[in-house]
């Protein structure tokens, strides 16, 4: 009985990892088989054409790459000084939970709500309009909870004696800081980032009314009606609005094209951080 | 000026026939009490280290031996539980009184600890990695620092092929001496020892306590340690740590051979006793 109860544990794990692997792997098989034949080299540097139905997706590229860039950059900061205020300078517990509290809170939040707070604050408190910057700022707050929480883990499973130790050596808290805590906690940083800009890349929700429009825009000149074209809005409004057969093509490409700036993310940053991981923990 | 006292101990008292100036005490504690809410861990505590000798702190486990160490370089400070009464005082002057940061108090006063704290990176960033943040150290500097450090912790010969390798790879043994020699570096005048050798092997702590010996020439040294042995081997002075009533009170302080061979106080001659000493009270 225990020896068919032991099968049987293995079985079904093996059928969980099974499942979640077979979903993957057919949502990348259903997109890429559809998608591969449109990729080429004008597409991806051309400009959109005909409502979608030619041409190619380079400023919707461009404009992706500039709404994830803008939220890595604004999001960073953010996170790494969440980060070292819960995991070093809050001392009470409680404190602690609160902050923690928010954090998953402010992760549960729908992202049509981050693009509903943009519309009120970015586009018409200040007046930004639609602005590549409203975008990635928006980005930044969707994906904060994502980095700050992986930089915290790292942060709560440092060792503690190696604190004590460069407290007793004499360095300062910000020595601590800057010398112990955020060299150590750096693959933490970039495992967190690949994650949120994985998520944030194909969020259509937070730059639908604040940061993208389907055709017009081209290179951001300014902040102000500044607005940049994207991947996944293109593939929202094609697929939704469109009943043009050519423009499935587009759509298809895109989605692909989305997909392998997400997989090429991962294969950027994974050897970076398993390097830092290294150096960390060997110089 | 009493040989050996108990309970209540000044520098003054501290005789076993040696001069005036070597007894100037280098770190004081008058009265000193730890306490973490309403447990109290460390009891009326006053203790005088005289300078260029080690004193070595025995007693059971949970008598506050590291709370005490840790008090001599204000790291209780890290601990924001505990709550620190009484003096502890560095070459006359209080380290409460604002006059001297705890920073640059924790750069004179330099602690070894029970493992080896071995930093992310190369051997030679290990022994400056305290050293570098110093004023008037330049970066030129920094190779010569740790040689002088490495050769002080009897490590040079062993690692000056291979100071950019990493300092994970060293045998604990030889990290543990990699630990001391980065707290060597910044020349602390005391060094603080907590269990230093309880995870090393037989050799590695024979060499800690060839070091224990050579730096007290230099050095003052303040050793916590379980080992009697090794208190007997290495110690001046010896003070004696044990629980009254929950907590730690330093009951008994003497020259080591006195007080490891004919201990006054009946609670420290059990302590002995227990862990394989002298029993005579």
């Amino acid at each position: 009985m225990r020896r068919w109860l032991d099968r049987a544990v293995v079985v079904g794990t093996g059928t969980c990892v099974l499942v979640a692997c077979g979903v993957l792997l057919l949502l990348v098989l259903a997109i890429a088989s559809r998608g591969l034949p449109a990729l080429s080299w004008s597409f991806l540097t051309e400009e959109m054409s005909r409502g979608g139905a030619a041409g190619g997706i380079a400023y919707n590229l461009v404009g992706t790459l500039i709404l994830i860039a803008t939220a890595a950059i604004v999001c960073t900061p953010l996170a790494v000084g969440t980060a070292l205020t819960h995991g070093f300078y809050l001392r009470s517990r409680a404190a602690r939970r609160r902050l923690e509290l928010v954090l998953y809170a402010l992760n549960g939040i729908p992202s049509i709500l981050f693009g509903i707070f943009g519309l009120i604050v970015f586009v018409g408190f200040l007046g930004w309009g639609k602005s590549w910057l409203s975008g990635g700022i928006l980005l930044a707050l969707v994906m904060l909870p994502t980095v700050t929480v992986a930089m915290i883990e790292r942060i709560d499973a440092l060792p503690r004696s190696h604190i004590e130790a460069a407290v007793a050596l004499g360095l300062s808290e910000s020595e601590v800081v800057r010398r112990v805590i955020l060299p150590e906690s750096a693959g933490a940083l970039v495992t967190g980032l690949l994650l949120g800009l994985a998520r944030v890349a194909g969020e259509t929700a937070p730059i639908l009314f604040t940061a993208t429009v389907f055709a017009g825009a081209t290179l951001p000149t300014g902040v102000r009606e500044s607005p940049v074209l994207s991947l996944p809005y293109h593939v929202f409004v094609l697929a939704q609005d469109s009943f043009d057969p050519a423009v499935s093509r587009t759509v298809w490409g895109t989605a692909t094209v989305l997909l392998l700036l997400v997989i090429g993310l991962s294969a950027v940053a994974l050897p970076l951080r398993l390097r830092i991981h290294d150096e960390a923990r060997h110089g | 000026m009493a040989e050996h006292t108990t309970g209540h101990t000044s520098s003054a008292e501290m005789g076993c026939g040696t001069s005036e100036a070597v007894l100037e005490p280098v770190l004081e504690t008058r009265r000193l009490t730890v306490t973490a809410g309403a447990e109290t861990i460390l009891r009326d505590v006053n203790l005088a280290v005289p300078a260029r000798s080690v004193y070595g702190l025995i007693g059971p486990s949970g008598a506050g031996k590291s709370t005490l160490l840790k008090c001599l370089n204000r790291l209780v400070d890290l601990q924001p539980l505990l709550r620190v009464e009484g003096e502890v005082r560095f070459q006359g002057r209080s380290l409460r009184d604002g006059t001297l940061h705890p920073d640059d108090l924790r750069v004179r006063i330099g602690m070894l600890f029970q493992q080896p704290v071995v930093f992310p990176g190369s051997i030679q960033h290990n022994v400056v990695f305290g050293v570098r943040r110093q004023t008037g150290v330049r970066r030129r500097d920094l190779p010569g620092i740790a040689e002088s450090a490495l050769r002080e912790a009897a490590l040079w010969d062993e690692v000056k092929d291979r100071l950019r390798k990493p300092a994970a790879t060293l045998s604990v043994g030889q990290q543990q001496r990699l630990s001391l020699a980065r707290a060597l570096a910044s020349r602390p005048e005391v060094l603080l020892m907590d269990e230093p050798t309880s995870a090393l092997d037989p050799r590695s702590t024979r060499a800690i306590e060839e070091l224990v010996r050579e730096l007290k020439e230099r050095h003052t040294i303040v050793l916590v340690t379980h080992d009697l042995g090794q208190a007997q081997r290495v110690s001046d002075w010896l003070g004696c740590l044990c629980l009254q009533d929950g907590a730690g009170e330093l009951l008994e302080t003497a020259c080591c051979a006195e007080l490891l061979e004919s201990p006054k106080c009946q609670a420290v001659a059990d302590f002995l006793r227990q862990s394989g000493g002298r029993t005579e009270a």
